[in-house]
């Protein structure tokens, strides 16, 4: 069992290619501090990632790693758990790999309720590819594609996922680390679909082009703007315009999970034969 | 062993006829060659194989999922190929567009899996009733970058049996992603069929035994050793170019070295993944060179031919990809004309052009009308070229 | 097949050559009609029973998108040896069910081919050379079951009474195993109505 996180991460191939201030580490940190807390075993834990720099975390990670194509990497996701149901299949994404080209897997995977936990690292914006718009961008934010200011809304992906069947959905971010770690840890623990937004920041894309600035800025009105589920639902609406609704937004125990119903078909059909 | 198709044929039709539809032979065949995984998503005319997936896997303990578009399935196919397990799709033209992608990572991950594309008239929604043999160079080189191809060609309802066991065993042997080609006559027609008389059908190759059942595990060797998920060493896996402990690599030499390998694991191979007939041999002076229901239609113009008398031999190709070089090679060396009768504007004959225009001429005979080209067509074309030579 | 290859393009063996059907070693058939009248299903019913009679056998089919409605048919070859082209070049037997089907396909019959109709829907066939039958497959089905959807299994009966391309007793197996649970008696019954029929009784000539 491992004793502290490095031993859960390669550090060969330290330094890893996130920028200074990047939030991404941070939320890594996090996911790795509950794997530790829950003593994850490399084998049987396969962990996969899609494409963006979020993505690139699974390339320092020391579990069965799976670095797989620009936004399917639920539906591979899906052929692993499906193969091996006894594996614990985490989903690192981010919010152009998972709610852009990959947002179809996103809300099929939270149909099936399969038992993996999504993690969609939320930095609004393509980092990896130089500061082009996101899904997540929302309106009036700037991106070398949204030169003169972005014109659509974005998703809430919390109330999108719990639409669509997901049995666990959480928001934490990267101010509150240990917040996201408890988090992280729920949805593995959980059996079924967990998805967990990790609000983080980009400050080399988003902060060069949108207001505010630098990394510490850009934490700090994190933190000004994150309001605990609970507290946020004795506000009235308008008080939660621009706030960050952070903690378990939805837990449901009661539906069936899509791997171990397969598994019951399938002794229920062998039995009959 | 018992394998799976005999239990199919006792349960689901008639037991004493051997009536199988091509759509079927390919599921029964991916079930008897140890196919323990599909995913896939409906389309005109290849839905049959997911059908008959449907229904059987569970039996076997196998997994069945109809994901929610074909990217979605052959990435949980190669998901599911990187734990261990034998996966396979099947799909048509449109949805054999969207795999492309995912069938390059396939190759960079040297995940083995097998892609059957039962062709049907495009591009694009095309003529989804008709058949075509338009995706044949979508199939070499349908994913971008410079990769390796294993593609096969079946012509009849036998081939989609013992084919799609060929495809899965070259899929493990080399890991990579293999591609089945049919038609949409060959993957609905229903024809008279025993799997257990395919070693009757022997082929020219190697030492390839179609009655072998299941794969035998040390025949997945030679290549680079498989990084399986979930076992000891849990790997690293990735789309980017890599060294040998699976890590991304951006080193010039490295990166040659990696994809060389890729490379050459097939093409050298190509006396054992090679699969034809030679109708009539040595005895044309025009060889037909043809694969698919057009290999159907040159034999029966090679009937209609000898008995005008005409000097003509068939080289049918089971194997599209790696080209079989020798052997065209050695028709064209032999022959005055070859002729390639297609259901396109001559993909595979600008192919055979390259190989054999030293020594030949070789004539594309093109359709696509959404017909088969009839074996009077090609008798016809076949007077022409013969007259067209005594003239000379 | 176009109509000036109907009568060229062949895989007619010589010696089968003005030989009843029964006797031929290559033969061509057609279902014709149009969706929902199992016109299918016909020709996969025949295709199996002639695998019991241990023939070469290829069945293909073409219709359109619709699932009731549009055109439909079914081809199979009968052969003693493997079949290499597997779609048709000529008809030897064509079953038209619709007015559309004979007219659409008569022209691909060979001479010294068969031709039988459904004259419940079509009064007056189109005049060719080959043997033709009119039967009204549906009234005969409705006085045999009292179901008029058995009209097709009593066709088959009818294909096999008239032409005996295939023995009797295969037809019988495969058209047990082919139809749904429950309807065996009743199509048993259409069945053996349509092998009963009196080929002179219904010749136009």
């Amino acid at each position: 069992m491992p004793a502290t996180i490095d031993e859960y991460l390669h550090t060969e191939h330290f330094p890893h290619i996130w920028c200074p201030g990047c939030g991404l580490g941070t939320v890594t940190g996090s996911f790795l501090r509950a794997a530790l807390e829950l003593g994850l075993k490399k084998e049987e834990t396969v962990v996969v990632g899609g494409i963006g720099c979020s993505s690139r975390a699974v390339g320092y990670l020391d579990f069965s790693t799976v670095h797989s194509i620009h936004g399917r990497a639920l539906a591979f996701a899906t052929g692993i758990k499906m193969a091996h149901p006894q594996f614990t299949v985490i989903v690192l994404t981010g919010d152009g790999d998972g709610a852009a080209i990959g947002g179809n897997h996103l809300i099929h995977a939270c149909r099936r309720n399969i038992d993996i936990t999504c993690i969609l690292f939320n930095n609004r914006i393509y980092g990896m590819t130089g500061g082009q718009l996101s899904p997540q961008m929302g309106e009036g934010g700037m991106a070398t594609t949204a030169p003169y200011g972005h014109e659509e809304p974005a998703f809430d992906l919390c109330r999108l996922t719990e639409a669509a069947g997901a049995t666990y959905v959480a928001r934490g971010t990267a101010y509150g680390p240990r917040e996201l770690q408890r988090l992280i840890k729920g949805g593995i623990t959980h059996k079924g679909f967990s998805f967990i937004e990790a609000v983080t920041q980009c400050p080399t894309e988003f902060g060069k082009r949108n207001a505010p600035k630098g990394a510490i800025a850009m934490l700090e009105d994190m933190k000004a703007r994150a309001i605990n589920a609970k507290k946020a639902a004795a506000l009235p609406p308008e008080e939660l315009v621009d706030r960050i609704i952070t903690g378990v937004l939805h837990e449901e125990t009661g539906r069936p999970e899509f791997a171990q119903n397969y598994t019951d078909m399938l002794t229920r059909v062998r039995n009959t034969e | 062993m018992e394998l799976w198709h005999s239990h199919i044929l006792r349960e689901t039709i008639d037991q004493d006829s051997l009536l199988v539809q091509g759509n079927r032979a390919c599921a029964l065949g991916a079930l008897d060659s140890g196919v323990r995984f599909f995913a896939g998503y409906p389309i005109t005319p290849s839905s049959e194989i997911m059908e008959t997936m449907a229904r059987e896997l569970p039996l076997v303990g196998g997994v069945f999922l109809q994901m929610e578009d074909e990217i979605a399935s052959i990435c949980a196919c190669i998901g599911a190929s990187l734990t261990g397990e034998v996966a396979m799709t099947a799909t048509s033209g449109p949805g054999f567009s969207l795999m492309q992608e995912a069938i390059g990572y396939a190759a960079v991950a040297e995940a083995p899996l097998v892609v059957v594309d039962v062709m049907r008239m495009g591009p694009s929604t095309g003529r989804p009733t008709t058949p075509s043999q338009g995706d044949v160079m979508q199939a070499r080189w349908g994913t971008h970058g410079d990769h390796p191809a294993i593609v096969l060609a079946a012509s009849n309802v036998a081939d989609m049996y013992r084919l799609t066991m060929a495809a899965v065993r070259f899929a493990q042997r080399f890991r990579t992603p293999v591609t089945l080609l049919a038609d949409e006559v060959v993957g609905h027609m229903r024809e008279s069929f025993a799997p257990e008389l395919v070693g009757r059908y022997r082929l020219t190759s190697g030492d390839f035994d179609f009655t072998e059942g299941y794969l035998r595990p040390d025949m997945v060797r030679e290549v680079h050793p498989p990084h399986t998920l979930g076992r000891k060493g849990h790997p690293h896996v990735t789309g980017l170019i890599h060294d040998d402990t699976g890590f991304p690599t951006n080193d010039p030499k490295k990166s040659e070295q990696f994809l060389l390998q890729l490379h050459d694991k097939v093409v050298h191979h190509r006396d054992e993944l090679c699969l034809y007939d030679v109708k009539n041999e040595g005895k044309g002076r025009v060889c037909i060179v043809a694969y698919g229901s057009c290999a159907r239609s040159a034999r029966a113009a090679l009937k209609l031919a000898k008995e005008e008398g005409l000097p003509v031999e068939v080289l049918h190709l089971y194997t599209l990809f790696p080209l079989p070089v020798e052997i065209i090679q050695a028709v064209a060396r032999r022959c005055e004309f070859i002729l390639i009768p297609e259901l396109n504007l001559g993909q595979y004959a600008r192919e055979v052009r390259k190989m054999a225009e030293n020594w030949t001429t070789v004539i594309s005979m093109g359709k696509i009308d959404g017909t088969l080209i009839t074996p009077r067509e090609i008798l016809d074309r076949l007077e022409e070229l013969i007259g067209k030579y005594e003239s000379i | 097949m176009t109509d000036a290859q109907a009568q060229t393009d062949g895989m007619v063996i010589a010696s089968d050559a003005g030989k009843p059907l029964a006797e031929r070693h290559f033969l061509e058939v057609r279902f014709g009609g149009s969706g929902g009248q199992g016109v299918i299903l016909m020709g996969v019913i025949l295709a199996v029973a002639a695998t019991r009679d241990h023939r070469y056998v290829v069945q293909t089919q073409s219709y359109g998108p619709e699932a009731r409605g549009g055109y439909s048919r079914s081809d199979v070859i009968i052969a003693r040896n493997p079949v290499d082209y597997p779609q048709l070049t000529g008809i030897d037997l064509l079953v038209a069910l619709s007015a559309e089907a004979a007219q659409k396909y008569t022209g691909f019959v060979r001479s010294h081919g068969v031709f039988i109709f459904d004259s419940g829907v079509l009064a007056t066939p189109p005049r060719i050379t080959a043997d033709t039958y009119g039967v009204p497959f549906a009234k005969l089905a409705l006085e045999a079951t009292g179901r008029a959807q058995t009209a097709n299994i009593l066709t088959l009966g009818a294909v096999v009474g008239l032409t005996g391309i295939i023995s009797p007793d295969s037809l019988e197996k495969a058209v047990l195993s082919m139809v749904p649970k429950g309807t065996e008696e009743m199509n048993q019954a259409a069945m053996r109505r349509g092998l009963e029929l009196d080929g002179e009784e219904w010749r136009v000539r």
